[in-house]
């Protein structure tokens, strides 16, 4: 495994005889993704990829208290991936024979499309580099993130990017952070849980390939210029042809309500079962708009919103 | 695609030129690589061909050179049947490039050029079993070749709240137009034919104008995606392109006239509509033809003037003579084609 991420990364830091201390490290959540779907790299291959929706109104954050024992314990100890970050994470500093407690506290439902696991990873990863006195560049905690739990979102990075989230790599980097968007999200399915990993990754149509890249086509003008409508209209159209592979229960009965509210769009999970209506923050007519979201979600049995702007 | 491949493409993307306040033209040098180079990338990673098969196409147009540029760069053999309206402009660029071409020299009894040039492809696909026939009326990679070219207008211009291009196959209006709806479900969609053409109902003629219009009915025209269909004529599209040279600079092809002069005057009349125009190629070809004064006054092809408006039709057979217009909206082929004419 640390060969493997030697060869990912050239540029490799050494950790020799290193001073250990408490690391901290947080992260913030995603509520599901503005477009996910498949885009051919300079090289003609197709890569999956995502553009996070990211919601800091939920976060984990990661306590890692290192000891020389070389022998990692988590709490909670299901979080199997958290402890995997920390592994990689200290392999790639060299920091050898580390071992210690990494305690997780997050307020992220899980298995809903909020990014828990991967905000647990980059929380820990932060965290235990932290412990042995190093700052992780993004890249960097793209990449260990996604060793330590296969596919991950991309909420770490400051700027949008697109994201193979299979692979960690940025295939475009937008220069600039997504515009403010006003979020009403939900969870379409209270007892319905997605593991990221146990469902099949879809398979797209030639068809749908190609109108991806229109939809990014759209999302590089959205952010260059702030364009929130077309943001908008990019979101919800990523969740349409999502909608073969991961169908949202009342998916076009909510598509109608936000349609109807005169919100930009609705962006899901691509493997979970939130959903956000996105708004501009700077409508005047916002709070009608949330209000009457509200009681027509309401009307389908969606009664628990959560409000937020990213 | 090598970095060659890629560099070679580029070369034929189009340029975004914005000729009046909510009027952008689209001009590609040679629109038809695009679907050419798509429907054999596509037939090669489906497995559909391979590097001994013979790609096989009928076609009297740009079609014809697009794939034989396409073949010539992936290292395809191809076999192409066309008619006398390959020119020799076409003839001697397509066979440069390594293709065989066959001329269909009368057509056939029933079915005109369409089905004797038809019928020599079925000779050439009987003959060599390990064939690919591109099918570009209705091979659905055609209309989806153009994801690209939406991309690129999203990503210049935003929203498009109106796509007026000329329709032959279908592939570059009605793939542009559903992949530019997925964004802007709204956007209206003019398509520009010329008489004598099947496409929007009108009975089969020959047909002066070319490159735009068919004699038969194409999959990949989609119906249901046009809100307004226009027919022009061979002189007027002739003369909206000279106007265009004039006027712009803009050195097109007849088809590019025929869009422009539809697009300018829905946008005159739409102010506040962003309208984009397709222009399909470049003017060389028509350097002996539509800019040459004799050669327009020797056919009868030259007019003083273009309408300022079109006549208003309410069913394809009442248009005739001169630039037409009907009001489709969205209606499916049948729906429009089987109501009443006053004319029938």
């Amino acid at each position: 495994m640390a060969a493997q991420i030697k060869n990912l990364i050239s540029s490799k830091p050494r950790q020799n005889g290193t001073c250990l201390r408490v690391g901290v490290g947080t992260s913030m959540a995603q509520h599901g993704e503005l477009f996910q779907g498949q885009i051919e790299d300079d090289n003609d291959q197709a890569r999956r990829c995502l553009i996070s929706l990211p919601c800091a109104a939920m976060y984990s954050q990661v306590v890692f208290d290192p000891d020389r024992s070389g022998y990692l314990r988590v709490s909670p100890g299901y979080k199997e991936k958290a402890k995997k970050a920390v592994e990689v994470t200290l392999a790639y500093l060299n920091a050898e024979g580390i071992g210690g407690l990494i305690t997780i506290e997050s307020t992220i439902p899980e298995a809903k499309g909020c990014g828990s696991s991967t905000a647990d990873c980059v929380a820990a990863a932060i965290a235990s580099a932290d412990a042995v006195g190093h700052r992780l560049r993004e890249e960097e905690l793209g990449k260990l993130v996604v060793t330590a739990e296969v596919a991950s979102d991309n909420f770490m990075f400051h700027n949008a990017v697109l994201f193979a989230h299979r692979e960690g790599i940025v295939l475009e980097d937008y220069a600039r952070r997504l515009p403010t968007i006003q979020v009403l999200g939900f969870d379409t399915a209270i007892d319905n849980h997605v593991k990221t990993l146990e469902y099949p990754p879809a398979e797209y149509s030639w068809r749908q390939r190609q109108s991806f890249h229109a939809l990014i086509g759209a999302v590089r003008r959205a952010i260059r210029t702030n364009d929130l409508e077309l943001l908008g209209r990019v979101a919800t159209a990523s969740a349409c042809i999502n909608q073969e592979f991961l169908p949202k229960p009342m998916f076009h009965e909510i598509q109608q309500i936000v349609h109807h509210a005169g919100a930009l769009g609705m962006a899901v999970a691509h493997s979970g079962t939130v959903l956000s209506v996105l708004l501009d923050p700077d409508d005047s007519f916002l709070d009608v708009k949330v209000e009457e979201l509200r009681n027509n979600l309401g009307t389908l049995g969606i009664s628990t919103v959560l409000l937020f702007h990213t | 695609m090598t970095e060659m491949h890629k560099s070679i493409l580029d070369i034929y993307r189009p340029k975004l030129v914005p000729l009046e306040h909510n009027l952008t033209a689209a001009v590609f040098p040679f629109m038809k690589i695009f679907p050419a180079e798509f429907c054999v990338r596509r037939a090669r990673e489906e497995g559909w061909i391979s590097s001994q098969s013979l790609v096989v196409e009928t076609s009297s147009g740009n079609m014809a050179l697009g794939l034989a540029i396409v073949c010539n760069l992936y290292g395809y053999k191809l076999s192409l049947v066309s008619d006398y309206a390959c020119d020799g402009f076409l003839r001697r660029r397509i066979e440069d490039l390594g293709a065989r071409l066959d001329i269909v020299s009368a057509p056939s009894a029933a079915g005109g050029y369409q089905k004797a040039r038809l019928d020599r492809l079925a000779e050439i696909r009987e003959q060599v079993p390990d064939h690919w026939w591109v099918s570009q009326y209705d091979n659905p990679c055609n209309a989806g070749a153009y994801a690209f070219f939406a991309a690129q207008l999203i990503e210049g211009l935003g929203r498009v709240d109106c796509l007026v291009g000329t329709v032959g196959s279908g592939g570059s209006v009605c793939g542009t137009s559903v992949f530019l709806k997925e964004l802007f479900p709204e956007m209206k969609v003019v398509g520009v034919d010329t008489f004598g053409s099947v496409l929007f109902g009108q009975r089969d003629q020959l047909r002066q104008l070319r490159g735009l219009g068919n004699s038969i009915l194409p999959k990949n025209l989609d119906h249901t995606l046009f809100d307004e269909v226009h027919w022009v004529t061979a002189a007027e599209a002739y003369k909206g392109t000279r106007l265009l040279h004039r006027g712009t600079s803009l050195f097109c092809g007849g088809t590019s006239g025929a869009a422009w002069m539809v697009a300018r005057h829905w946008a005159c009349r739409h102010p506040r509509q962003r309208v984009v125009a397709i222009f399909p190629d470049d003017g060389y070809r028509y350097a002996d033809t539509i800019y040459n004064d004799d050669y327009l006054l020797k056919e009868n092809l030259h007019l003083p003037e273009l309408p300022q408006h079109p006549r208003e039709v309410n069913h394809p057979l009442e248009a005739h003579s001169s630039w037409s217009r009907l009001q489709w909206e969205r209606r499916h082929y049948s729906d429009v084609v089987n109501t009443l004419s006053a004319v029938v």
